[in-house]
């Protein structure tokens, strides 16, 4: 279905998507630049992941209090990118911002961070806000997963005397497999397709810095309007995220077949 | 969460473990509710506030104005939102339910392949959209109106809303509608009589879904209209955000109000919502 979209789209003389807009990229210094920053943002799902598994662990091991944190927990994730982004823009503001005005009060830092005018800063600050805002997508997923584990599973662990590292290893994990793969390949989907947040924050920049290819087309497309590179960045982009379409397809099909 | 359960988390973890638990739950919570609560206590705050040198949690002299002050000039892209979002909502739920109802229950050739279909849809990077969409919709005289909008949405929300009603109806006992058409329903009465209204749940959480993608969202709302046309609260908000900002109590004030539909419906449907990614 994605290639008749292509297709579709094309009715423009063929040569509009010929090879020379990949060539071009293939050897344009930006590009690279952007896989860079594709390449490291796709990373932070492992880090969103990490952060995820031990909030659903701690909150599935508490009594009281369970709804209260774990709705705290989803808010970011509920608010719009935008607003969040927003926030952030607020909070991190090198002239108005608390966090910065604290810092130098502090005499933590002696001036505050320009972050958004050098490239690692704006790049930092992109990957730590956008884990912050998109983390407990996978928290929700494995929450519900922890929660549908039997608990006899657990107490006849115990019976044979299994402590609470070897009933984690044993019982937790294996139960929570599918979970993970599930959460982890649509998460890296969604992350690596992420625009807005990115955009409100730095424009893709500075240079393109912090645009990740999704940026990166989006700024081709709409700031530019060279819809042929455009096109090209999203084949790119197609294929990377169908590979873990295909992740997700299989870590599902092997839930059904446990499930038989 | 059963009586056995909390007594085993109790009788089972020592002193050590559970402050360290704890530690950890504080630390979580610092780190993603703080931020949060000092950008909505910064929108009770009196523009002369923000230029002041030290830190404070709390505003000096609180005020109300902001709010209001927002709440009125956003009000007509609220509206917009709302009427996008309600517009979306509707027009899913008719697609949706029929269609998460057949893949769960009935059986037909290429069923598989077009469930597959709907997977790789829903995990389609949707930024590849933006070029076509815009000339479509332009010929199509939907450029600039809510149809377009609503339209333009169920590429997102229908994927994700089969998957997870599919899913609903697919763990319900299946002699559910036998018996149902024994006592002389047919086979559309005992899906309207007997599975929607138990189902009922499901498909509201869904709506809520819906509901909320749409109003949340930036990328195609940003694409498709323009200053005359209905443009939505988010839209609005990052223009705001992307000029020089001069109070920012007045953007923090609008920011939660246009965050807090989509997190009231969050909340209030999260369990149906994550339970269809639990056991596959």
């Amino acid at each position: 279905m994605s290639f008749h979209q292509w297709s579709f789209t094309s009715t423009a003389p063929p040569e509009f998507i010929g090879l020379e807009n990949y060539l071009y990229l293939f050897g344009w210094e930006p590009f690279y630049t952007s896989l860079k920053a594709t390449t490291l943002f796709a990373g932070t799902t492992l880090l969103q992941l990490i952060v995820a598994l031990t909030a659903a662990l701690l909150v599935n091991s508490v009594g009281r209090f369970k709804n209260v944190i774990s709705s705290s927990f989803l808010i970011p994730y509920t608010l719009p990118p935008v607003a969040t982004g927003t926030i952030w823009l607020y909070l991190l503001n090198p002239n108005v911002g608390p966090i910065f005005k604290f810092l130098t009060n502090q005499g933590i830092l002696d001036s505050p961070i320009y972050w958004s005018v050098q490239s690692d800063t704006a790049l930092m600050a992109v990957i730590g806000i956008t884990s912050w805002t998109f983390w407990p997508f996978m928290f929700l997923i494995i929450l519900a997963s922890l929660e549908s584990i039997p608990e006899e599973y657990y107490e006849s662990a115990r019976m044979y005397g299994a402590g609470l590292v070897a009933q984690f290893l044993h019982i937790t994990l294996p139960n929570l497999k599918t979970a993970i793969l599930l959460s982890i390949s649509i998460r890296m989907v969604w992350n690596l397709t992420k625009v807005s947040q990115i955009y409100q924050l730095t424009s893709g920049g500075p240079g393109y810095s912090t645009s990740i290819l999704a940026v990166f087309l989006y700024r081709f497309a709409n700031d530019q309007g060279q819809f042929g590179l455009a096109f090209a960045v999203g084949v790119i982009l197609l294929i990377i995220t169908l590979a873990f379409t295909l992740i997700f397809i299989r870590s599902f099909e092997n839930s059904r077949g446990d499930d038989a | 969460m059963s009586m056995t359960n909390r007594i085993r988390k109790v009788s089972n973890s020592g002193g050590y473990f559970e402050f360290i638990k704890w530690t950890l739950i504080a630390s979580m919570m610092a780190i993603f509710v703080l931020p949060m609560m000092y950008a909505f206590l910064a929108a009770f705050r009196q523009p002369n506030e923000f230029y002041a040198e030290t830190v404070r949690i709390l505003p000096e002299e609180p005020t109300l104005s902001t709010w209001i002050t927002a709440f009125e000039s956003l009000q007509g892209q609220l509206v917009n939102s709302f009427l996008i979002a309600t517009g979306t909502t509707i027009m899913s739920m008719v697609i949706v339910i029929p269609a998460a109802y057949v893949f769960a229950r009935k059986q037909f050739p290429g069923k598989k392949q077009l469930f597959y279909l709907i997977i790789v849809a829903m995990m389609f990077p949707y930024v590849l959209l933006i070029i076509p969409i815009v000339s479509i919709w332009d010929e199509l005289g939907l450029y600039n109106s809510i149809v377009g909008l609503w339209i333009g949405y169920q590429i997102f929300v229908t994927p994700f809303a089969i998957w997870i009603l599919r899913d609903y109806f697919a763990k319900l006992p299946t002699n559910l509608e036998e018996s149902a058409q024994m006592y002389g329903c047919t086979q559309a009465t005992a899906f309207l009589r007997v599975v929607l209204p138990l189902s009922a749940p499901a498909v509201v959480a869904v709506g809520f879904l819906s509901f909320l993608t749409a109003w949340n969202d930036f990328l195609m709302s940003n694409m498709l209209t323009t200053g005359i046309g209905p443009r939505p609260a988010v839209v609005q908000l990052y223009i705001i955000t992307s000029s020089e900002v001069k109070h920012w109590g007045l953007v923090m004030a609008m920011t939660f109000i246009i965050g807090l539909p989509p997190t009231v419906l969050y909340l209030l449907g999260r369990r149906q919502l994550s339970q269809s990614f639990s056991v596959g």
